[in-house]
């Protein structure tokens, strides 16, 4: 596994990006209702894109391609320098978008296509296991998709200033359309194959659900792409179908995992049953934009809902799974630094280094602003928009407060045990008792 | 799936140690024992070597590294208590064969994980 410090850091700036992401929503509502490719509704896209999704994932996925893969990542100062250049793709870009200058946005490009080829690279090592199944396999097509995303990116940024051709609506969909179904969504439906059973303690009799999830969505992607970029219907059509039968099969495959859970119900359960919620919508109104008979408006507006229903669907899943993955994380982290016992005095435990409580609040105010966000931008309301922008920005900072502070009061905890004149527990196995701690 | 008692008495000690040891060893996600959790397979005593043989829940399991490294130190610590013990070799295999499944928690750990509450 890398360092703590490498998947940590590339989290910690998520969490920021997320809280940009809010706040671009609502202090930018007033643009994102009056037109999707606004400058200003454009930059806060990418912020959420950026800065938050994917910046979230590519941690992620250096932590989780390296243990399922069973093999290192080639370069641990390569993961470090792709955090940095993901830094700055994520915020010179929209940026760029926002205020300016062009340059930003050609800075931005450059950054993340090096962001991507480095990732891609260092990835490559694990993500070439044989015996990784579903989650391994997903992760290879998905990192292809993450390269062309940024490829497309790119040559967009510099079609700005070149004129090479017009950056169409369709053109823009096809990009977005291969970011969030191809890398994104992709990567969370491969990687959730591992992460569902694994945490509800689910053996499922059959994978089959998992298996097919990925085929089809990532077969069905490219048609998508295809199918936008140059206006054939017929192929968006069958794309479309495709993915959407891939993404029932990852419902199909969550709840499978669920009836055959071998554990109660807990927080990330309610964040991933929100996350589905918005999987639907955002398949209902791509559906309803491609079908309805409605004027430009309001397709407009059912494209931008879809949108927006997808990164809620991302963005819930990745915040739940923060709660899961980043006190996994610290946990290791801590051990090795000999923190050993929880603040109440018993052996250290996952749920020692978050408050549950406040974990309970960033669910609440993460789904509650992404619901409102879509409401606002289906029925064009800046106010809905606005709040629930707001609502996201303050779970953002909840989250990040929450999980980045959890083990810095694991660490003051076993500080006060060591110097407490208190007798431990006799129930604490000795090697588990930090030093200096008179032992029963 | 634990083995029967060896035979001879200080065999059976050593054996009741390791596995009292092993039940101090929790799970940081599930917070239970690895016992309950039904991932000790057996545990041999022979000529003074003490094979242990555990699994974990999945083997990309996120305390894959760090769980099989607890339970050998704690079984270590533990023999290491009193002069009969004290010179046992411990050995801690890693098996996946037959793999774990929710079948092999104790009743104990399925009312924690909140399933069976009983009447």
């Amino acid at each position: 596994m890398p360092p703590a410090s490498v998947p940590l850091s590339f989290l910690a700036l998520a969490g920021a990006g997320m809280w940009a992401f809010g706040l671009g929503a609502w202090f930018g509502a007033d643009r994102i209702i009056e037109s999707p490719t606004h400058p200003g509704a454009v930059g806060a896209v990418h912020v959420g894109m950026l800065a938050f999704l994917t910046t979230a994932v590519l941690g992620a996925v250096h932590q989780f391609a390296p243990v399922v893969g069973r093999r290192a990542l080639r370069s641990v100062l390569a993961a470090r320098i792709t955090l940095v250049t993901m830094a700055i793709t994520a915020w010179a870009l929209p940026s760029g978008f926002a205020h300016g200058p062009e340059r930003l946005i050609q800075l931005g490009a450059i950054s993340g296509s090096i962001t991507v080829l480095l990732a891609a690279w260092n990835l490559s090592g694990a993500l070439a296991s044989k015996d990784g199944g579903v989650p391994v396999a997903g992760l290879r097509l998905s990192i292809i998709y993450l390269v062309i995303t940024v490829a497309f990116g790119a040559v967009y940024a510099f079609d700005r200033q070149a004129g090479w051709f017009p950056l169409l609506p369709n053109r823009v969909l096809a990009h977005a359309h291969i970011g969030l179904l191809g890398w994104l969504g992709l990567t969370y439906v491969a990687v959730a194959e591992k992460l569902w059973p694994m945490f509800l303690l689910a053996h499922r009799p059959h994978e089959w659900e998992g298996k097919w999830a990925v085929r089809l969505l990532a077969s069905g992607v490219p048609f998508i792409a295809v199918g936008l970029l140059f206006e054939i219907k017929a192929l968006a059509w069958i794309g479309g179908i495709a993915a959407i039968a891939g993404l029932g099969c990852h419902i199909a495959s969550l709840a499978s995992a669920i009836k055959h859970r071998r554990r109660a119900l807990e927080l990330l359960h309610g964040f991933l049953f929100v996350s589905t919620a918005f999987l639907i919508a955002g398949i209902v109104l791509a559906v309803a934009a491609g079908l309805a008979d409605v004027d430009y408006t309001t397709r407009s507006r059912l494209v931008s809902g879809e949108v927006a229903a997808l990164a809620a669907w991302l963005g819930l899943a990745i915040v739940g799974h923060a709660h899961k993955i980043v006190p996994f994380i610290s946990y290791t982290s801590l051990r090795a630094k000999g923190v050993r016992t929880g603040p109440s005095g018993k052996p250290l435990m996952f749920g020692d280094l978050f408050n549950l409580s406040l974990a309970k609040a960033t669910l609440a105010l993460s789904a509650g602003g992404f619901t409102l966000s879509l409401v606002g931008i289906l029925a064009a309301s800046t106010v809905l928009l606005s709040i629930g922008g707001a609502a996201i920005a303050v779970g953002a900072m909840v989250v990040t407060y929450n999980l980045a502070g959890g083990p810095r009061r694991a660490t003051q905890a076993a500080r006060t045990a060591s110097t407490s004149p208190q007798p431990t527990p006799s129930n604490i196995p000795a090697h588990l008792i930090p030093k200096g701690v008179p032992q029963p | 799936m634990i083995n029967p008692p060896e035979t001879d008495l200080v065999s059976e000690q050593i054996r009741e140690k390791v596995l009292g040891a092993l039940s101090n060893v929790w799970d940081p996600e599930l917070g239970l024992d690895i016992v309950a959790l039904g991932l000790v397979y057996d545990v041999r005593v022979e000529s003074g070597l003490v094979e242990i043989d555990m699994t974990l829940t999945t083997p990309g399991c996120p305390v894959s590294e760090q769980l099989p490294n607890e339970a050998q130190e704690a079984v270590i610590a533990a023999l290491a208590d009193s002069a009969e013990t004290a010179g046992a070799q411990v050995q801690l295999n890693i098996v996946w064969d037959p793999p774990w499944t929710p079948e092999l928690l104790s009743p104990l750990a399925l009312e924690q994980l909140g399933f069976n509450k009983g009447p």
